[in-house]
């Protein structure tokens, strides 16, 4: 025992010149210095993509570093995989939950680890025992019988928080934990973090909004492009300060623009209906009109239907009743081809499935949805001439970085992906753009400019739709917005000027509902 | 810069693989033979170099050999190249091989015309039915999700016993000893290259024709372009807007094409009649020949080439050594393991990767600091 230096005994986690570079290059972390004391609330903060993912799958042991060294506990360790960390009293509860949808908590609870009668079979009993007698422990109330695809987002962070717990956790990483609750449930899972802390556990939480990090976190590390900006006392530096070292300059967090003038109805939907696989009502009469002219969001928790709602818009799944349609033609029934015909773009959610093709060039993926333009063809050969032309313009107006036109796609940073599938889908001169989380995991210099194209697109005369689990960006960006709860629409904001995040809170966690004539609004039928 | 760095490792990437191939091979020939030095240099020099005497000179019959050998693979190989390219992993060609070759010669035999356009029509007819052959995997695949890989393996021995029940029942010249088709019309016959007799034909020409066209079609036409994208990404191809289903029919036809016009061209180069009793064999060398070749059809001929040359140095081990040529599958295995395995040097390859980065970022660290000065 070290008890003569009280200082170093406190130290629970202790990173040293931590580098990593992924195989497609990116530097990730560029000798990053990271410690955390025991029994704090540590935050770790810095915009998408500053490597703080990088650095706490390092720790957790799902990536190998490229260099440096970990201590924990002041041992020097080397984790090959999570199993290593967990065995060292490392926990982590990523942003988007491991667990199995039709398993019960208390199964998903004691997966890997199940409880056995007879050495042979599970012992559901125990199993039920164990997680409440953890629940009760740790002051996270969980129902341990109920299937997970049935619970709410905040009871699955409780799961896996409480996977974490029973595998001998004592430091826990939390990686966004925030980023799909609402202010509700947030503040819930602060209590339960303090509570957490008081009982001697070590949280790292991984954020990057301020207001939180200022309410519950003793001490911060600020990274920015894959080096830390340092550490600081949480209570001695400023919201200010934090967001400087965060970002580096002044961020201009609303967007400017002007009032819109909607006319015309573009996307009409009807009574839309969806079941899942797992037997879910995914979608359950949903019904609202997207004008010429104006954004449209949807917000919502993450899993009350906004995937479906724009899976079937764009002919990805079927939807069991309804109807929708654009400038009058329906869309359910056509391909996605026909879908792209009418004027219709999409920013997928899942960008690497649906927006790019990885392994192809920066060019190959701006053409995809017009190489048979004629433009692009002379007879049976493809005009390289015009095809370099639009590819190198492209990445121009859209402030692409990369070396050339002939890049691979996946050698290119998340935001800079992103930038692709936008100036493809931006590009085709849409009457009707589906934005589904635009801005997700990428930079603010690729954030702002995507915001801003949405809205001048907007202005321009295009009709959008606008899908998004960030609050902020959901309602800054657009002119009305709908909020989706269970499936339904629970609510009709025509002017989002007005509006606030609590408010908006209640009706995206279900507390409230508006009167079906308020709701119907949405639909703008003469 | 960097590309001149991971293009130099792939090239030391493929080059340990066939050394690494080549030390399996050399280790179980010394286990196996009482003579593994006389073995090694048939298997490597014997090829292209012949020893008479003491005296080492150049075989150019040896190297008419090789490229004669390379006519029907080359066309396989591009066959292979075109349909996993777009993610279809099928494995008929080796029989569409077989139904071109005897499909040609049927067309050498009974149709009549004149010099030079007949062996062209018999070597198109034997495309189409090569292609319409594989629309039966395709449509499978496209309209009932049956697995192209399982469909079109079974298809290969539909293939090779129709053809042999056709060859026995219907076209076999009884007055020979064996089993084969009259001799086809001189017309018929693609003529030989170069002067001596030797087996290679202009065939090979037209091999190297379609190894441009081919490359042409996949990375400079619209449809070449949706078989590649949709052999990366097909839910990003479908999301596009393009035509997931024909153009998945549309890759394997062209394989099929492909692979008929190789079996067509074979026959009427090598042969007089039709003689085939089994599976030839070429189309599996056209998978290993297009896993060499990265599915890139302009190093189909180089990968081509090794192969034939691995092919003959292998006979020349077996025939004047006490080696046995089953020697040249260890060969090809191992060659097909390091290929094939992504993470054959991954260590090296990310070794490279740090090093480019850091390359890069005390660059812009230049950059800024010029800037700030």
């Amino acid at each position: 025992m070290e008890q003569n230096d009280p200082l170093k005994h406190d130290i629970v986690v202790q990173m040293k010149g931590i580098t990593k570079v992924y195989p497609n290059g990116i530097a990730a972390n560029q000798g990053v210095d990271f410690s955390v004391r025991r029994g704090e609330i540590h935050a770790l903060m810095g915009e998408n993509g500053a490597g703080k993912s990088t650095l706490m799958k390092i720790l957790f042991g799902l990536e190998q570093p490229t260099g440096g060294e970990i201590l924990v506990n002041g041992e020097k360790v080397s984790f090959a995989s999570p199993t290593a960390a967990i065995t060292h009293g490392i926990g982590m509860v990523h942003q988007h939950f491991m667990l199995v949808p039709s398993l019960t908590v208390a199964e998903n609870i004691v997966l890997g680890m199940v409880p056995r009668k007879s050495g042979m079979f599970i012992d559901f009993k125990k199993a039920t025992e164990l997680t409440n007698e953890y629940a009760e422990r740790f002051n996270l109330a969980v129902n341990p019988i109920a299937k997970v695809v049935d619970i709410p987002v905040g009871m699955k962070q409780k799961v896996e928080i409480l996977k974490a717990l029973i595998r001998g956790a004592k430091i826990l990483i939390l990686d966004e934990p925030t980023a799909v609750l609402t202010t509700q449930e947030t503040a819930e899972l602060f209590r339960e973090l303090v509570h957490l802390k008081e009982q001697g556990y070590t949280i790292i939480f991984i954020s990057h909004k301020l207001n939180e990090i200022k309410q519950i976190t003793d001490r911060l590390t600020i990274m920015r492009g894959g080096k830390s900006m340092g550490v600081y006392e949480t209570a001695s530096i400023s919201e200010q300060e934090i967001s400087r070292l965060m970002v580096g300059r002044d961020v201009i967090l609303d967007v400017q623009k002007g009032a819109p003038t909607p006319t015309d109805v573009v996307l009409r939907v009807r009574g839309l209906e969806y079941t899942n696989e797992w037997n879910k009502k995914m979608l359950d009469g949903v019904s609202f009109d997207v004008r010429k002219g104006e954004i449209l969001g949807v917000a919502g928790v993450e899993g009350n239907g906004q995937r479906e709602l724009v899976d079937m818009l764009f002919d990805l799944k079927e939807p069991h009743a309804g109807t929708a349609s654009v400038n009058g033609t329906d869309v359910i029934n056509a391909s996605q081809a026909r879908i792209r015909a009418m004027g219709v773009s999409l920013v997928p959610e899942d960008r690497m499935t649906y927006g790019i093709a990885e392994a192809a060039t920066i060019e190959e993926n701006i053409i995809s949805d017009r190489f048979e333009e004629k433009r692009f063809n002379h007879g049976p050969l493809f005009n390289m001439k015009a095809i370099r032309a639009e590819s190198d313009r492209l990445i121009k107006d859209y402030t692409v970085l990369c070396k050339s036109r002939k890049q691979k796609v996946k050698m290119l940073s998340g935001g800079n992906i992103q930038k692709v599938v936008v100036a493809r889908e931006f590009s085709s001169d849409p009457t009707l753009i589906i934005a589904d989380q635009p801005t997700r995991g990428i930079d603010v210099g690729a954030t702002e400019f995507i915001r801003k194209k949405l809205v001048d697109l907007s202005r321009a005369g295009a009709a959008v739709l606008l899908v998004s689990a960030d609050l902020n960006e959901v309602m800054e960006l657009s002119d009305s917005l709908i909020v989706l709860y269970g499936g339904k629409i629970a609510a009709y904001f025509e002017d989002t000027s007005q509006l606030d995040d609590l408010v908006m809170g209640e009706y995206m966690l279900g507390l409230k509902r508006q009167s079906d004539e308020e709701i119907g609004r949405v639909c703008h039928e003469k | 810069m960097r590309n001149k760095r991971m293009f130099g490792f792939e090239l030391v990437r493929g080059a340990a693989a066939i050394a690494v191939a080549l030390g399996v091979a050399t280790i179980f020939i010394f286990l196996s033979s009482k003579e593994p030095l006389t073995a090694l240099r048939y298997l490597l020099i014997g090829p292209l170099v012949s020893i008479k005497g003491g005296v080492a000179s150049f075989n150019t019959q040896g190297f008419y050999n090789i490229l004669a050998a390379m006519i029907p693979t080359i066309f396989t190989g591009l066959a292979v190249c075109v349909m996993f390219a777009n993610n279809q992993f099928n494995l008929a060609g080796e029989g569409i091989v077989m139904v071109g070759g005897f499909v040609a010669a049927l067309a050498g035999i009974y149709l009549h015309m004149n010099t030079g356009w007949h062996a062209v029509v018999c070597v198109l007819i034997a495309a189409v039915i090569g292609g319409l052959i594989m629309l039966i995997p395709a449509l499978l695949k496209v309209r009932l999700g049956a697995s192209e890989m399982v469909t079109s393996l079974m298809l290969n021995y539909v293939c090779m016993y129709l053809v042999l029940h056709f060859l026995n029942y219907n076209f076999a010249d009884r007055s020979k000893g064996s089993t084969q088709t009259y001799a086809f019309a001189d017309t018929a016959r693609i003529g030989s290259l170069v002067p001596g007799g030797s087996k290679l034909s202009w065939g090979f020409v037209v091999a190297l024709v379609f190894v441009v066209i081919i490359a042409l079609f996949m990375y400079r036409t619209r449809w070449g372009y949706a078989i590649r994208m949709i052999g990366i990404n097909e839910a990003f191809s479908k999301y596009s807007g393009m035509k997931v289903g024909g153009t998945i029919v549309l890759a394997q036809v062209v394989g099929g094409a492909l692979s008929g016009m190789g079996g067509g061209i074979e026959v009427l180069g090598r042969y007089t009649t039709f003689l085939w009793k089994e599976l030839p064999g070429y189309g599996w060398t056209g998978v290993t020949i297009a896993i060499l070749a990265k599915n890139n059809p302009l190093l189909v001929p180089l990968a081509a080439f090794f192969i034939a040359y691995l092919n003959k140095g292998c006979q020349l081990m077996a025939t004047y050594s006490d080696v046995p040529s089953e020697m040249i599958d260890i060969i090809q295995a191992a060659i097909f393991l390091f290929f094939a395995a992504e993470q054959f040097l991954a260590g090296y390859r990310q070794k490279i990767v740090v090093k480019n980065t850091r390359a890069d970022l005390a660059k812009v660290a230049a950059n800024a600091e010029g800037g700030a000065e």
